[in-house]
């Protein structure tokens, strides 16, 4: 049987997201754990990101297509070639299984937490390949990815200051000196992330500060709701 | 509250400006009592494990089990521009305060609760500041606040626990407990639980209590201290990381026979078995200190 390469197996893993098994992909899974471990963290995001509220509403196409355009700009995804591309799949309107990574997504505040897990993945599929590639790839990812996170972060976080002018002054100070941790902390995993791009703890860290800040600017919006 | 305006009859032809000053906030302050807080009791017949819902922007809430089949509300509400509400829904009891227009001062928004409940009953609880005391409630628990502490004693079943800047004292309770926050400290005492896990950002995190055979035990968080305390007779496999702190330990650990690790890539990091490794410890830190001390 045909063996592929890891470049290889990750320039179809969209398809394989969608179910696609091709037994050179197949024996090359099996005998890779990098690409195995790869497909484990996106099916333990994918599986996670089905069990987000159903009440929430769909995002508009336009941020799927704006998420797919970054993820194809840094190479992590590629449109798939015809040949691969089974007749079912090409004939069914689809988002793909990205945006069915995030089925549901929330309130534009939480925008911020599903670009957070995109960085997630950006940085897991980062992790296969030689050293000098994957640092090279880590760097370009963070400008790419985390650039606009930061950005509809910052907006959220902007309009959240006037949502709790009227609320209770201890919780509107709580929230607002935990958001300043949170960033500091954000600043810091950022650093030590750009200073050492393979540190898998200390991107764990970063991932989970922007869901810390996509929280609390959810919370602040809330009450913003509550109050208005 | 009548009396509360009686003025002696002897003051009125000495009357001058220093009284009238000493008068004058004595009747505001008769007045602003008269206006106070409506205590309100309130009693639900319920059914085994009920369910009771409580939210409260801001005050103290404090839950304690009794033998009788029945959710006592006693609510104390900060003004009269605000209402508590309870009612029985089936074996569920809602309780929530609202406010009575739309403007509302912040420090208006606010009631107290003493509420009793069945042991087996089961709590929601959400409260943004002051806080929340729950005791001897054997049922499953979901409390999220904001600023406000939480408290648990005795408490059993499936307790999870959200806080932003909240601390969290959770003291010889079993069962499973998942607990996160930003900023709040966690002290886990006495503890006979098979699950503990707790996250918290720039907080401290103390555990002291037993590591049950098969149990698992993560404590994490980015800045801070982390202690946990152990036993001679205790048995654990340990997992000890902190990125960018330090690592002290007390324990005599062995090479793990049961899984295999890895040699730290980043970080200080200690990996090894005390006794016989029944139980699963991780400790996470990213600039914090990790204790692992032995008990007093």
């Amino acid at each position: 049987m045909a063996t592929i390469t890891c470049r290889e197996f990750l320039d179809h893993l969209e398809p394989w997201m969608e179910g696609e098994r091709p037994q050179d992909s197949l024996a090359h899974v099996r005998t890779c754990a990098n690409c195995s471990s790869v497909i484990k963290d996106l099916e333990a995001i994918h599986s996670e990101a089905r069990s987000w509220s159903a009440s929430e509403q769909d995002a508009p196409e336009r941020v799927w297509t704006s998420l797919r355009a970054q993820l194809e700009q840094e190479g992590l995804i590629r449109e798939t070639t015809p040949a691969r591309e089974s007749t079912a799949h090409a004939a069914a309107p689809r988002r793909g299984w990205f945006a069915g990574l995030f089925p549901r997504l929330p309130r534009p505040v939480l925008a911020g937490a599903y670009l957070a897990a995109l960085v997630a993945v950006a940085f897991a599929l980062s992790g296969p390949v030689n050293k000098r590639v994957n640092e090279a790839r880590w760097l370009k990812g963070t400008q790419i990815s985390t650039s606009p996170l930061s950005a509809q972060l910052n907006f959220a976080e902007q309009n959240s200051h006037s949502y709790v002018t009227r609320s209770n002054p201890v919780v509107a100070a709580s929230l607002h000196q935990n958001l300043a941790i949170v960033d500091n902390y954000i600043a810091l995993c950022e650093k030590s992330v750009s200073e050492d791009p393979q540190n898998e703890v200390a991107r764990d860290y970063l991932y989970e500060a922007y869901q810390q800040k996509a929280d609390l600017l959810t919370q602040l919006t809330e009450r913003g709701e509550n109050v208005q | 509250m009548s009396s509360s305006h009686f003025v002696p009859a002897q003051w009125l032809p000495k009357t001058n400006w220093k009284t009238a000053g000493l008068l004058v906030p004595s009747l505001l302050f008769c007045s602003a009592v008269s206006a106070g807080p409506r205590r309100q009791e309130q009693h639900f017949k319920v059914a085994a494990h009920p369910v009771i819902t409580i939210h409260n922007p801001n005050g103290l809430i404090t839950v304690k089990a009794w033998t009788k089949a029945e959710v006592m509300v006693i609510s104390t509400p900060a003004s009269d521009r605000i209402e508590v509400d309870a009612e029985q829904m089936g074996n569920r009891v809602d309780v929530s305060t609202r406010e009575l227009s739309d403007s509302v001062a912040p420090d208006d928004m606010r009631a107290d609760f003493q509420i009793n409940v069945p042991e087996d009953a089961e709590l929601q609880i959400h409260n943004d500041a002051g806080s929340v005391s729950v005791a001897n409630v054997l049922g499953d628990m979901n409390v999220e606040t904001v600023a406000a502490g939480v408290d648990l004693e005795d408490a059993a079943g499936y307790l999870s626990v959200k806080t932003v800047g909240g601390s969290f004292t959770c003291i010889r309770c079993t069962g499973r407990i998942e607990a996160s926050s930003i900023s709040g400290n966690f002290r886990l005492l006495d503890l006979r639980s098979y699950h503990v896990w707790a996250q918290t950002s720039s907080g401290n995190i103390l555990f002291n209590g037993e590591f049950l055979p098969n149990g698992t035990y993560s404590l994490k968080n980015y800045s801070g201290v982390i202690e946990l305390r152990f036993s001679p007779g205790d048995s654990f496999d340990l997992s000890a990381t902190s990125l960018k702190g330090k690592v002290n330990n007390e324990a005599k650990l062995t090479p793990s026979p049961h899984q295999r690790h890895f040699m730290p890539r980043w970080g200080n990091a200690l990996f090894g078995t005390f006794n016989e490794g029944r139980a699963k410890i991780e400790m996470t830190s990213f600039d914090g200190t990790i204790n692992i001390l032995k008990r007093d």
